[in-house]
This record gives C-alpha cells, structure tokens and sequence, in this order.
C-alpha cells in the first residue's frame, strides 16, 4: 500500500504529523469503530447483521470500558437505526453507524431522508449482496443506494477505512451531505492488517465537531423541520442539493490534501497508477480487488490502473484527467462486483456517462459477485482477454 | 367523574388558521397536548393528518418544535432527539409523539414496540380515527369491525387491533385511554403523561367527520357515545393495573353510536345501497337488534358481534381491574 509506505518513511525520519500514530494490527470492522472513536461521535445505533456486527460490538465495547464516550442504543431495525440517526443529527449531535446487506435495503427510506435534510452522517457499509443469500464480499447493497443523496466512498484497506471515516466527518460537515464509507465483506470487515491509528489530538485537530449552519433543534426557538414542500420550491430543494453534490469531487481531493498534512496520508476522489501514452489497457476498480490488481500490474507495463474511491458523487473530472493521458486506442476496463439488473455494472455505466462524448473503447466485467475470490489469476485472466478483438463482448463474465 | 368541558387552556400554544377539517380531533388535541406540554416541546410527527395540520414547510402550527418523520419511524425517531436532548443536557425538554392509528397499530407499531421496550423518555401520542385519514380513508388495523373504507367496500370483517394490551404487555410506567368529549380527564392523563419518566402512551379517540361521515358539529357528541356505549372505554394504568375511569350509568347499547355514522351506514339498509344518516338524529336508547331500519340477516350478524366485541372488551377491563372507583 503506498499510503503505508509513506509513513513507514516518515516515521523513520523523525518527527512529524506522521509520527504521531501507533502500529496496531487490525480488521477493517476494527478500524472503522476506532475511526468513530477517535472522531469523537456522541450518538450510535446499532442493530446486528454479518458482516458488520463486529463494528457495532466493538464500539459498545469500548463504551463499557468507558473508552467512548458516547450513547449507543440497540435499535429493532435498521430502519429505526438510521431514523434514530437522523433525530440525533438534528439536534445537532455527531452520528454513526455500520450496516450491510439486507439492513442497508431496509434502511433505504430513511437515507432519502437524511441526505434531503442535509444531515452530516456518517455510516459505514460492509458490502454483502441480497438474495439468494449470500453474506460475502459485493457491492450491489450500496450501489442500491446510489441515487438516495449520499457521498459514497470505497475502501481498499482497513487503514484506508479508517482514514476515510475521519475525511468523512470533515467533508459530511462541511457541506451537509451524509457520507457512506464502505468497506468489503471478510476481505476487509474481518481480515488482520497493519493499520497506522493516529494520536487523539491529531483527530481533534484536523476534524473538530463543525456545523456549517445552526439549523437544528433548538427547544428555545421552535421551528418545523421535514414539512410538506409544495411543487413551487420542490426543485429548489433538489438544486441545492445538486450545487453541493458539484463541489463534492474537489471537496475530496481538498481534504484528502489537508489529510496529508496532518496525517502524511495522501488521498483523492481516484487514484491513478501507471496511466500514461504507453499504457494500452486501464483496469478501472474499487475496494479491496484493487489491492490485488496493483499487484498483477506491477509485472504488466503496459497495464495502468484507476483507482475509484469516490464513486458518489462520481469524479468525471479525475476520471477524465487520468484516461485523458492515454493513447486513443487504449482499452478501459471496468471491473464491477456488482450485479444492477442490467447490462452492464455501475462502474461501467459511470464511466459511459463520464466518456460519452469520447470514442474510447470501454468494457465491463463483472468478477468476484457473492464475495467469489479476484486472485492475481482473477485480474491475469481480465488482461488476457483480446480487447483488440472485434470479437470480443463489451460485457464479460469472469470466473 | 362526569362528562365536561372545562379543559381551561391556560396558554394557547397553537396559532389560527390549523389546515384541518371541520369537528377534527386532531386539531383540538393539539391544543390541548401543547397546552399541557409548554413550548419546550419536540413534536414528532410521522406521516398522518398532523403532518398537514401542523403546516406545510417552514410553517409551524405549534409553538414549538416539529420534526416530521417517516411513516414508519416516529418512535424511532424520537429515540434519537430524546438521547441527543439528554447529551445537551436538556432532560426537561420533552419529546411527544404524535401518530396516527396507522403510525402506531400497522407501520408504527414496530418501532414503537422498539422504544417502549427500551423504556424510552417519550411521550407517545396516537389520535386513533379508527383509518387511513389522510389517504382517503382506508383500513387500518385500528379500524374497527364493520366499517366501511375504500378498501373495505363491504365493511371491515375483523376488529381493531387490541394495542393497548399490546402496550400493556411492555410493562410501562404511564398508558391511557382519553377522549376529546371528557377534557377533565384528558387533562388529568396529560399532567401525569408529562410527570411520568420513561415511555408513556395515551391512545386518544379522534373524531373524523369526513372519514367517519357525520357532522362536524357532532364530533364530541359522537366522542362522548363512543365513551358511554363502552365502544371506546377510558382507563389508566400507572405503574401496574388498570384503572377504569368511568362507567357508563345507563346500559347503551353500542347502536347509539354506529348509527350516526355514514361509516356504518350499510348496516341498518338492506344492504342494496350506503346512506349516511342525518346528523342530529335521536339517540336514544334502543333495544339491541331490534332497529329502525331494516336491517339484513348479515348485517344483524355484524351488528352482534359489534356489540359482543365492545362486551367482551369490557368485561376483559373489568377483569384487570385493580382500583375500583364504582
């Protein structure tokens, strides 16, 4: 991981923001309640679904060891977790949770609401699929909720989701957006890695409890919050929100940089790898499956990798900028861990949106739905595919 | 205790122009509920009549706070705005709920059984008008037997939903039956809802002129039938125990107040076609089953077990009776 290797560097040459952490070994579900901790949330619901139990047990743990301060109330659906969320939020308290799956479907009523009300939640998802059951690694829960309202992230690493959680609150804040990080089931949720976890006071620093506006719950001014809004303002509404949704791409490579500063982690709405003239094939992918593909590339000179970590709003002007630097004839391939009903998976169709008025040659596959393994073979046999091919299908199912 | 009026609204809480109907219950519950519960107040309202009532986006009927929530979420809700309050420190401010049948019976009733289990600090209010109001009168599993709905076109073949012996099973602090036509005891139930710590429940009989089909000049005096008839029997338990808070003197049959609503209608014809009856009408005593209008052999049945229900009901509360105040 590159955002390892640079503070392993910064480490051994002295002081620095970079020095102010502790070497632990963690699970993604590990990291990411530390990540609630350490941003100090005061609110959390909780109910129970694998593979994100371990997120809402962790952090009840620490609240009885009185490690947390915090208030966490075990809720009877994770409709009623994110609505209790949303009360919470309004009058002003910072939030969290973690759901999965079928919770995160459940709840899909409420995350309407939330982004609608402009409340800065913050939630993670462990990414599972729906039916037939299945509790592994996917993406199609979250991919579900695309058009609901909320910033979505995709992690590749538990430090990733711990990072990410603390950008998270400073950019849900600051704009008024709720902000899903989500992490892959086992690969992440529940597999042991190094994480970097920062001092206290470098959270504290760089993401202070900060309301962009005072418009909450205040029992000494009575207001009305969520009333009926005739077809005259609807839109009004509506293009608010979209004037902030347009911010949300620049938003994230600004506090992605002020991150660096603080932490001497690097991060951005994409992440490029090896894009340049002489690359002929770009493998576009989210999560954990890019761990694997950095990897498989590194013995493939011709092979670029993008990296998408912001998938909501999608960042069309960094995807742009990074195959802007490729050859015309060069093959983008999009590997998507979701299955949405149609032809082809989101990641895909983001990217036809995003180079439509381009003739770059854009293919999709889907690998690894249900959780199946991307191994290095996995990511080989993408590559091996003829793209030049007139033969070959824009849709590919991969084993 | 007798039937009366002097609920004394010592602060108005709530402005003119309430975008209700007619004879609405809802509309005189709030004022009362406000009245009783201050300005340091957070309403939470899920989708209902109140939602309109209360007033389209930014109005505010109340004087004080709405959060208008999901259907199914209002408890829910209100969880999150009561441990909020709690962490700033704001204990005294209270979180009220206001639902309707529909919010609290069907949709509701999942996070309310949630929070009450919980032993949330929250005040949660149903104004039961017995349907789906605010959609155009549809079933509701607060609707009772023999009710006429869009969607029960031939009247509704199963009673309402016991909730109240479902609240009962939660073992809270504070629940109540109230009525709009008895403000003395409403009052009552109010205070101690509001004194009371933890989940608190009051069910409040809503009378619904368009929805149960009378005038709205008779909405109390229905409300007061539906009391004297046993149809909707007001008691109390605090801490343990039912206490019944009034009973009936005369023996009225349930007829007396079925009859003189367009929601029953189809019960006293012959079954060919529905008619609202004058309001107004008189509603003295009648012998059980022996009616006015012609009644057919099937509707006869309904009627009996309509009475039987609101019998049994009452023996039932009658039977769990700790406090006797005959």
């Amino acid at each position: 991981m590159s955002q390892l290797e640079a503070i392993e560097k910064q480490r051994k040459t002295g002081p620095g923001p970079a020095s102010r952490h502790v070497k632990k070994v963690l699970k993604g579900n590990a990291a990411a309640a530390l990540a609630a901790r350490l941003c100090r949330v005061s609110f959390v619901t909780a109910y129970p679904i694998t593979p994100q139990t371990s997120i809402i047990e962790e952090i009840n743990a620490m609240i009885a060891r009185k490690e947390f301060d915090a208030t966490c109330v075990n809720m009877e659906s994770e409709h009623s977790v994110f609505a209790a969320l949303k009360g919470a939020s309004l009058v002003g308290e910072r939030v969290f949770t973690a759901t999965s799956g079928q919770g995160l479907l459940y709840a899909h009523e409420v995350l309407h609401a939330i982004a609608h009300m402009r409340l800065p939640i913050v939630a993670c998802n462990v990414g599972r699929p729906s039916y037939p059951w299945n509790i592994w690694a996917d993406q199609t829960d979250s991919i579900s909720q695309r058009d609901t309202g909320w910033i979505q992230f995709y992690c590749e690493s538990a430090q990733e989701v711990l990072d990410t959680i603390i950008q998270s609150y400073k950019i849900a804040e600051s704009s008024n957006m709720p902000v899903m990080v989500v992490l892959d089931a086992f690969y992440l949720s529940h597999t042991s890695e190094n994480v970097y976890v920062p001092e206290q006071q470098l959270v504290d620093d760089f993401c202070p409890h900060e309301r962009r506006t005072s418009d909450r719950v205040d029992p000494k001014d009575p207001k009305s919050f969520g009333g009926l809004v005739d077809p005259s303002k609807y839109d009004t509404y509506n293009r608010a929100h979209w004037e902030e949704m347009c911010r949300i791409e620049e938003q994230t490579d600004a506090v992605g940089r002020e991150f660096e500063q603080f932490f001497g982690r690097n991060y951005g709405a994409v992440e490029a790898v090896n894009i340049g003239p002489q690359t002929k094939t770009v493998l576009v992918t989210m999560s954990s499956i890019t761990t694997t593909a950095r990897q498989v590339i590194a013995d493939h000179e011709d092979t670029g990798l993008l990296k998408i970590r912001l998938f909501k709003p999608f960042p069309k002007d960094s995807v742009r900028k990074a195959l802007d630097r490729t050859a015309k004839d060069c093959n983008v391939v999009a590997v998507d861990r979701n299955y949405t009903a149609d032809r082809e998976g989101a990641l895909l169709q983001q990217l036809r949106q995003t180079m439509c008025k381009t003739d770059r040659k854009l293919f999709g596959v889907y690998a690894g739905l249900g959780g199946r393994d991307v191994s290095p073979q996995t990511i080989r046999n993408i590559l091996d595919i003829d793209y030049s091919s007139p033969d070959t299908e824009e849709i590919n199912w991969i084993q | 205790m007798k039937p009366d009026t002097d609920f004394i609204i010592t602060g108005e809480q709530v402005s003119k122009g309430a975008l209700s109907c007619r004879g609405c219950g809802w509309s005189l519950l709030a004022r009362y509920v406000s009245n009783v519960m201050g300005p340091e107040t957070v309403y939470v309202v899920p989708a209902c009549c109140f939602s309109i009532i209360a007033g389209p986006s930014p109005m505010n009927l109340m004087n004080g706070t709405v959060v208008h929530t999901l259907f199914a979420a209002a408890a829910a809700t209100a969880t999150g705005v009561r441990h909020a309050l709690d962490r700033q420190g704001k204990q005294e401010t209270n979180v009220v709920v206001l639902a309707g049948d529909g919010g609290t019976f069907d949709i509701g009733l999942q996070a309310l059984s949630g929070a009450a289990s919980r032993e949330e600090n929250i005040l949660f209010i149903c104004n039961n008008n017995g349907a789906y109001m605010n959609t155009g009168v549809q079933s509701s599993a607060g609707t009772p037997s023999g009710v006429r709905t869009t969607t029960d076109p031939s009247g509704k073949a199963t009673p309402a939903k016991n909730v109240m012996e479902i609240i009962e099973a939660h073992n809270i602090p504070y629940f109540a039956t109230a009525s709009p036509a008895f403000l003395r005891d409403l009052q009552r139930k109010l205070e101690k809802a509001k004194e009371a710590r933890g989940f608190r429940f009051l069910m409040v009989d809503g009378p619904c002129p368009p929805g149960h089909k009378h005038e709205p000049a008779i909405s109390i005096e229905l409300a007061r039938i539906a009391v004297e008839t046993r149809f909707f029997p007001l008691f109390e338990s605090a801490n343990g125990g039912i206490e019944i808070n009034y009973f009936p003197q005369k023996n009225l049959p349930v007829d007396d107040y079925l009859k003189r609503q367009g929601r029953f209608a189809h019960l006293y014809s012959d079954g060919s076609e529905s008619r609202a009856p004058a309001s107004g009408q008189d509603s003295g005593a009648h012998a059980n089953g022996n009616q006015t209008r012609e009644t057919s052999g099937k509707n006869q049945e309904m009627l009996n077990a309509i009475q039987m229900q609101v019998d049994q009901q009452w023996e039932k509360l009658m039977g769990k009776q700790t406090v006797s105040k005959v």
